[in-house]
C-alpha cells in the first residue's frame, strides 16, 4: 500500500560547507584561536608547553562538563556537582591518610562521587514532581555540610604521603596524563551522545519528555543512570583535584558547577534541553581554560576572571535569545 | 466523608497554622533545656542577628512567587556592604543615612539588572542568577581591594545596629517595617496580587492585560533592594565590611521561603509564612547547640531539614490528591 | 439601525501555513442563545478568539450594535462587555474565587483592596447561580463545573452584555449540565446575548433558538432550530453522506486478541472489562472525562492501574511500562499528538523511528541509513505532505502530524492498534484517508480501538461499541443496534 499519490519523500541529508563553518561550533573553533592568539599577544610565557603545564588544574572541571551536558540537554541542572567534588575530595584525603593503599583510596573517591549522584538521581526519580534544580540546591547544602563536618574545626586537611597521587599528576612527555584521560571521556561522552540509543533517548526526553515516555522510552532510568554518573565524574574530578592541590578544605570544588553550566552552555548546549552538541562543550571549555591560562599568567586579579566568566556565561544564553528575536521581528515586518 | 475532608483540608490547607505550631513546639522545648531562651533580651538578639536573612526572605518570597529564584542575593549584598564599608573607610561618606540610601541604590540596580536579563532577554533564573553571583561577587572584591573595614574604621555606622527607639532596636525596627510594608502590599494592593496572578497563571494573567515581564523585572528589583539594604545592615550590625561576607547564605533565605510554604514553582507562598519560616530557621540554629549538635553541622542539618520539607511537600500533595481522587464517586 | 448586538463579515485569519477562518459571517441577536457548530477544526475556537480579542483577524469587519469596533486585545473586549467561558477555564488556581471573578477590576479604595467587599459582591454572584461552594474557596479546588460557574460569575460582574460558552457541557455530568441550562435561561432572561459552542444536540435543541454551521474553516450557514432537521444538520457539519466518508471494510472478525478484566485505577475508572478480536474495531466513547484515555493509558502501561488483568490472545501478560506494551505488540497512538505523539521540534524520521531505533541499533549504535530507509518508506505508505524526512514535525499540519504518528506505529509490531481521538483537528480530507488506513489495518487482521467523541466516526467505523460513563462500562452496542440517541443515553446513564 504505497503513497497513493505517488509522492516521495527525500530521504538523503542535505550538506553544505557553509552551514558547517557557519554553526555556532565553526565559530567557536574561531574563537578559540582567537583567544589563542590574544594570549599569546599579552603573555610572553604563554607558549606550548607551559600551557600543558599549567592545565591539569583547569582541566579537572572538564570532567563535570561532560555529565552537565547530559544533564542540560535532558532539560535539568545539577548544582551540587561542585560541593560532590568537595566531600569526595575530603574524603580521599582522608582515607589516604588512614594509610589505606592507594587502589582502596581510588576506590573510596570514585564511589564518594558514585553515592552522591545517586542520591539526586533517587530523590529526582522517586519524586518526580520535585525541580532538579532546588533537590540539587538541598543536596549541595548536605553534600557539604558533611564535608565540614569530616574536616572538623581546621576546616582543611592535607595529604601526609602524596606517592600515589604524584604518579597521577604525572606526565607523558610534556603531556600530563589528565588530559589523556579528559580527551578519553571526551570521545567516550561525545560519542554516547551522538551515536547510540542512549543519547538520542537522551535527546528526546529533552525535546519532549511526554512524547519520549510514551515511545516506550525509560525516562526514569536514564536519568538516574545519567545523575549517578554524573557523580562518578565528580568522584574524578576530585581525584585529579587531590593531585594537584594535595588536599581538601571547605571550598574545594565551589563553583565547578558554575565553570561547568558555563562550558556547556557557552558551548551552544540550551538550558531549556534537547539542543547542542557535546563537541561545541569541549571547544568552549578549552577556550575557557586557555583565557584562564593566559589571564593567570599576567597575573589578572582571579577575581576579575571570575567576573568576566559571569559575563560570558550570561551573553552565551542571552546573545542567541535576542537574535532569535531580531529574526523573528524581521520575519514580522 | 464531608466533614471529614474539610478538617484534613484544614490542617493541611493552612500552611501557616501548622507553621505556627511547630514554632510555638519549637519554643517550649528550648525554654525547657536553657530557660533565658525565651527573654526579651535573647529575642531581641536573635531577631538582630537574623534581620539579614530575614529581610531577603521577604523579597526570595516575590521572585519565587513568579516562578524565579536568584542566588545572586548575597553577592549584591556583599557588593553594596562594602561599597559602604569602604565609603566610610576612607572618609568619602559619613553620613549613616546616606550610606544606606546608597547601598539601596546599589541593590537596586543588581537586582535591576539580573531581572532585565531574566524578564526581557528570557535567560533560565537560575543561570542569569549564577553568572551575577560570581559577578557582584568579584566586584566586591575588587571594590575592597585586598582591604577589609574592621570596627574602628566603621566609626558611626556600626552605631546604627546599637542603637534604638524607644527601647526597640534599630535593626528590628527596619525589619518590622519592611514586613508590615509587604504584608500589606502583597495582600491589599493590586501590585500584590499581581505578582501572585503571574505566579498562579502567567499566560492568563498576560491575557487580562498585566504585563507580565515589568511584574518579573519588578519583583527582581525589589529583590536587589533589599538585599543592598541588607548589605549595609550587615555591615553595621557585624561591624565589620569583607567582600566575603554571608558567602552561601542564599541557600538559608531559599530555605526559610520553602519552609515557610512557599511554592518553587510559583503562585503559593504569604508573608506570614516567610515570616515563620525564616523564624523556624533561625530558631533551630539557634537550639542546635542546645541538643548537642555542633555548630559545625549546621549545615548539614539545614540542608537535610530542606529537603525533608520538600518531600514532605511532594508526599503531602500526593496523599491530598489521592483524597481527592477517592471523593470522586463512580 | 441593527438588530444585531453583534456582526461579524468576512473574516479571514491565517495562521502560519492554515486559513485557520476563511470570509466567514456570524450574526447575534439580542437576548438570543444561538449555538456554534461544526466539527474539530471547523475553526469555532479560532472564531471565538477573535471575537475576544486574543487573535487578530488578517480581514474582516466586526459591528457591536451596529458600530464598527476594533478589538486590540482582549482587554477592549471585555470593556465592550463581551465574555468568555471555556471548555477548561484558564484562571488562576491558586486564588480564591472571589479574586479570580474580579481579577482584572478589583474593589480598590485608596490603592487598598477591599477584600471584605469582594467577597460580598462574589458571594452575591455566586448565590445567583446557586453555587455550592464559597467565594473564599481555593479555585484550584474545584471540580470543572465549579470553575465553569465562577468563570460565568466573572462575566457577569464585568456586565458583559455578550456572553460565549466554548464547549462548556463537554465535561460536565448529566445533572451539572441541567445545572447550567437553567443558568443560561436566566441569563437569556436577563438580556444577555449567548454564543454556545457544542458538540452535542441535546445542548442546542434544549437551548438554541438559531444555530450557524463552520465547516473546513468556512461558513456553511444559519437556520432555525426548529426548521432543521438532524440529518440536514449534520450533512452541513460533516459535507457529505456519512457512508461515504466511513469506508468500513466487510472484515471477517477473527479470535480474541486482547482482553481486559476487572480493571480499576482510583478515582478515574472501576471494574472495567472488554475484548476485541483480530480484524475487529470497536469504538470506546463516552463524555470526556469518563475515563476511556485513562483506561487505555492503563493498558499500555502509562499508568498503573490498581487492580486488574490483561490478556493477550488468550495468555495473561505483565504490562508494567510502556516498552512492555510496545513488545507486546499493543501500540498505542495517543490522544494529544503534539504532547505525546510527537516530538516537534525533531524531523519526521527521527520520530517515526523513535520506538524502534533500538530494534536498528548495532550495539547500541543507532543504524542511521537503515533507519532513513525505513521511516522514508513508511512515511510514503501513510502519504505523508512532506518534502524529506528531515523536516520539523512542527511544520505539518494536524492531519499530516497525525499520519507521522500513524507511520511511527506501523513501524512496530502490531497486534492491538489504540487509536486515541485519531481525527482530532485534523481536516476532511486527512480524516478520509485515517479512515482508511484503519480499514486497511483492520483488514490485515489488527485488533482496533477507537476511542473519539464524535458520534459520526464511532457509528461509521466500529464494528462494536463500548460506552463508559463515569469510569464504568455502562453498555456495549453492536454495529446494528448502535444509534446516537442509545449511546448518549448510555453515556450519561449514571450521571449524578
Amino acid at each position: 500500500m504505497a503513497g497513493k499519490s505517488g509522492r516521495t519523500i527525500a530521504n538523503v541529508p542535505e550538506k553544505s560547507l557553509k552551514k558547517t563553518v557557519l554553526c555556532w561550533e565553526g565559530m567557536l573553533v574561531i574563537l578559540f584561536i582567537v583567544i589563542n592568539l590574544f594570549c599569546g599577544g599579552i603573555s610572553p610565557s604563554y607558549q606550548f608547553a607551559n600551557v600543558l603545564r599549567e592545565m591539569p588544574k583547569y582541566l579537572t572541571e572538564m570532567f563535570l562538563l561532560f555529565p552537565m551536558a547530559f544533564i542540560l540537554i535532558l532539560g535539568e541542572i545539577d548544582i551540587s556537582v561542585g560541593a560532590s567534588v568537595c566531600l569526595a575530595a575530603t574524603f580521599t584525603c582522608m582515607a589516604s591518610n588512614q594509610g589505606l593503599p592507594f587502589g582502596a583510596v581510588i576506590l573510596v573517591c570514585l564511589l564518594t562521587g558514585v553515592a552522591c549522584g545517586f542520591i539526586n538521581g533517587l530523590i529526582l526519580t522517586r519524586f518526580q514532581e520535585l525541580p532538579p534544580m532546588i533537590v540539587t540546591l538541598g543536596t549541595q547544602i548536605v553534600f557539604r555540610g558533611i564535608a565540614e563536618i569530616a574536616l572538623g574545626s581546621g576546616g582543611s586537611v592535607s595529604l601526609s604521603n602524596a606517592d600515589g597521587f604524584r604518579k597521577i599528576a604525572g606526565k607523558a612527555g610534556i603531556v600530563p596524563y589528565i588530559l589523556f584521560v579528559v580527551i578519553l571521556m571526551a570521545v567516550l561522552y561525545s560519542v554516547v551522545l551522538a551515536k547510540t540509543t542512549f543519547g538520542r533517548s537522551v535527546y528526546a526526553i529533552g525535546s519532549n519528555r511526554m512524547a519520549a515516555y510514551y515511545s516506550g522510552i525509560p525516562v526514569q532510568k536514564i536519568r538516574l543512570i545519567i545523575y549517578t554518573v554524573t557523580g562518578f565524574m565528580a568522584g574524578l574530578a576530585a581525584l585529579f583535584l587531590t593531585s594537584v592541590l594535595y588536599g581538601a578544605n571547605t571550598t574545594t570544588g565551589n563553583g565547578f558547577e558554575m565553570d561547568a553550566i558555563a562550558m556547556a552552555v557557552f558551548g551552544g548546549i540550551s538550558t531549556s534541553g534537547g539542543k547542542g552538541r557535546l563537541f561545541g562543550g569541549i571547544l568552549s571549555g578549552f577556550t575557557i581554560i586557555c583565557l584562564r591560562i593566559g589571564l593567570g599568567q599576567i597575573n589578572m586579579n582571579p577575581q576579575l576572571i571570575l567576573i568576566i566568566l559571569g559575563i560570558l556565561l550570561i551573553s552565551a544564553v542571552l546573545i542567541p535569545n535576542i537574535s532569535a528575536k531580531l529574526k523573528l521581528k524581521k520575519k514580522a515586518a | 466523608m464531608k466533614e471529614n475532608k474539610s478538617i484534613l483540608k484544614k490542617i493541611t490547607g493552612s500552611r501557616e497554622a501548622s507553621l505556627l505550631i511547630v514554632l510555638v513546639v519549637l519554643c517550649v522545648v528550648i525554654s525547657m533545656r536553657s530557660p533565658s531562651f525565651l527573654t526579651l533580651k535573647s529575642i531581641s538578639d536573635m531577631l538582630k542577628n537574623n534581620a539579614v536573612i530575614m529581610i531577603m526572605t521577604l523579597g526570595m518570597l516575590g521572585v519565587l512567587l513568579v516562578g524565579g529564584i536568584d542566588i545572586s542575593i548575597t553577592s549584591t549584598l556583599a557588593l553594596s556592604g562594602m561599597t559602604a564599608g569602604m565609603l566610610v573607610k576612607y572618609g568619602i561618606v559619613e553620613n549613616t543615612f546616606l550610606l544606606f540610601v546608597i547601598a539601596v541604590a546599589i541593590g537596586g540596580l543588581c537586582g535591576f539588572l539580573a531581572g532585565l536579563i531574566i524578564s526581557k532577554g528570557k535567560v533560565l533564573p537560575i543561570i542569569a542568577t549564577m553568572g551575577f553571583m560570581y559577578i557582584y561577587r568579584g566586584l566586591a572584591y575588587i571594590v575592597a581591594n585586598s582591604q577589609w573595614a574592621s570596627a574602628e574604621d566603621l566609626g558611626a555606622f556600626k552605631e546604627f545596629a546599637l542603637g534604638s527607639v524607644f527601647g526597640i532596636n534599630n535593626v528590628i525596627i527596619v525589619l518590622v517595617i519592611c514586613y508590615a510594608v509587604f504584608f500589606v502590599v502583597m495582600k491589599w494592593t493590586k501590585t500584590g496580587r499581581m505578582v501572585y496572578a503571574v505566579g498562579s497563571n502567567r499566560e492568563a494573567a498576560g491575557i487580562s492585560g498585566i504585563n507580565t515581564s515589568s511584574v518579573e523585572l519588578m519583583v527582581y528589583t525589589v529583590m536587589g533592594t533589599l538585599a543592598g539594604l541588607c548589605g549595609a545592615l550587615a555591615v553595621s550590625i557585624y561591624s565589620s565590611a569583607q567582600p566575603n561576607m554571608l558567602y552561601g547564605r542564599e541557600m538559608d533565605v531559599i530555605a526559610a521561603c520553602v519552609i515557610g510554604g512557599v511554592s518553587m514553582t510559583g503562585g503559593r507562598g504569604s508573608v506570614a509564612g516567610a515570616l515563620l519560616g525564616s523564624l523556624i530557621l533561625a530558631i533551630i540554629a539557634k537550639a542546635l547547640p542546645l541538643v548537642g549538635i555542633e555548630a559545625i553541622a549546621q549545615n548539614t542539618v539545614k540542608g537535610v531539614i530542606i529537603l525533608a520539607v520538600i518531600v514532605l511537600n511532594v508526599i503531602t500533595q500526593r496523599v491530598m490528591d489521592k483524597n481527592n481522587l477517592k471523593g470522586r464517586e463512580m | 439601525m441593527s438588530d444585531y448586538v453583534l456582526e461579524l463579515k468576512g473574516i479571514t485569519k491565517i495562521f502560519p501555513g492554515v486559513k485557520a477562518l476563511n470570509n466567514v459571517q456570524f450574526q447575534l441577536k439580542k437576548g438570543e442563545v444561538h449555538a456554534l457548530m461544526g466539527e474539530n477544526g471547523a475553526g469555532k475556537s479560532t472564531f471565538i478568539k477573535v471575537i475576544t480579542g486574543v487573535h487578530k483577524a488578517e480581514e474582516g469587519e466586526m459591528f457591536l450594535e451596529g458600530r464598527k469596533v476594533d478589538f486590540r486585545g482582549p482587554r477592549d473586549a471585555q470593556a465592550a462587555g463581551i465574555a468568555a467561558v471555556y471548555q477548561h477555564p484558564t484562571s488562576y488556581p491558586d486564588l480564591s474565587v472571589a479574586e479570580n471573578i474580579f481579577m482584572g477590576h478589583e474593589i480598590i479604595k485608596n490603592g487598598i483592596i477591599q477584600w471584605k467587599q469582594m467577597n460580598e459582591a462574589a458571594t452575591e454572584l455566586l448565590s445567583e447561580l446557586n453555587a455550592d461552594f464559597q467565594a473564599t474557596d481555593e479555585m484550584g479546588g474545584l471540580s470543572v463545573a465549579q470553575q465553569q460557574m465562577v468563570e460565568i460569575a466573572k462575566a457577569l460582574s464585568t456586565h458583559a452584555r455578550i456572553i460565549i460558552l466554548d464547549e462548556p457541557t463537554a465535561a460536565l455530568t448529566k445533572n451539572e449540565s441541567e445545572e447550567l441550562y437553567r443558568i443560561v435561561d436566566k441569563l437569556r432572561e436577563d438580556g444577555v446575548s449567548i454564543i454556545f459552542i457544542s458538540h452535542r444536540f441535546e445542548d442546542m435543541y434544549r437551548l438554541a433558538t438559531r444555530v450557524t454551521v463552520f465547516r473546513d474553516s468556512q461558513y456553511i450557514g444559519s437556520y432555525d432550530v426548529d426548521k432543521i432537521t438532524n440529518a440536514d444538520l449534520i450533512k452541513a457539519m460533516v459535507g457529505r453522506e456519512i457512508k461515504d466518508l466511513f469506508p468500513k471494510p466487510e472484515v471477517k472478525i477473527g479470535a480474541e486478541m486482547l482482553r481486559v478484566e476487572g480493571f480499576s485505577r482510583l478515582g478515574y475508572f472501576k471494574n472495567v472489562s472488554f475484548a476485541v478480536h483480530a480484524g475487529e474495531i470497536i469504538g470506546l466513547t463516552g463524555l470526556v472525562g469518563a475515563g476511556r484515555t485513562e483506561v487505555v493509558e492503563s493498558i499500555c502501561g502509562i499508568t498503573k492501574p490498581d487492580e486488574g488483568k490483561v490478556y493477550l490472545e488468550g495468555r495473561p501478560v505483565q504490562i508494567r511500562k510502556p516498552a512492555d506494551a510496545m513488545k507486546q505488540g499493543i501500540i498505542l497512538l495517543p490522544e494529544d499528538r503534539q504532547k505525546e505523539g510527537l516530538i516537534l521540534s525533531w524531523g519526521l524520521g527521527r520520530n517515526v523511528t523513535l520506538p524502534t531505533m533500538g530494534k536498528y541499533a548495532k550495539n547500541g549504535f543507532n543504524d542511521e541509513k537503515k533507519e532513513r530507509e525505513i521511516s522514508k518508506q513508511l512515511l510514503e505508505e501513510v502519504d505523508t505532505k512532506a518534502v524529506t524526512i528531515f523536516d520539523p514535525a512542527s511544520s505539518l499540519s494536524g492531519g499530516n502530524q497525525q499520519k507521522v504518528v500513524v507511520a511511527k506505529a506501523l513501524g512496530q509490531e502490531m497486534k492491538v492498534v489504540i487509536m486515541d481521538e485519531p481525527t482530532k483537528g485534523v481536516d476532511v480530507g486527512a480524516k478520509a484517508e485515517i479512515y482508511q488506513i484503519m480499514g486497511n489495518l483492520a483488514m490485515q487482521g489488527y485488533a482496533i480501538i477507537l476511542i473519539s467523541s464524535e458520534m459520526p466516526e464511532i457509528l461509521g467505523m466500529s464494528d462494536r461499541v463500548i460506552i463508559m460513563c463515569n469510569g464504568r462500562v455502562t453498555g456495549e452496542l453492536s454495529r446494528s443496534e448502535a444509534t446516537q440517541e442509545g449511546i448518549l443515553e448510555l453515556a450519561m446513564e449514571k450521571s449524578k
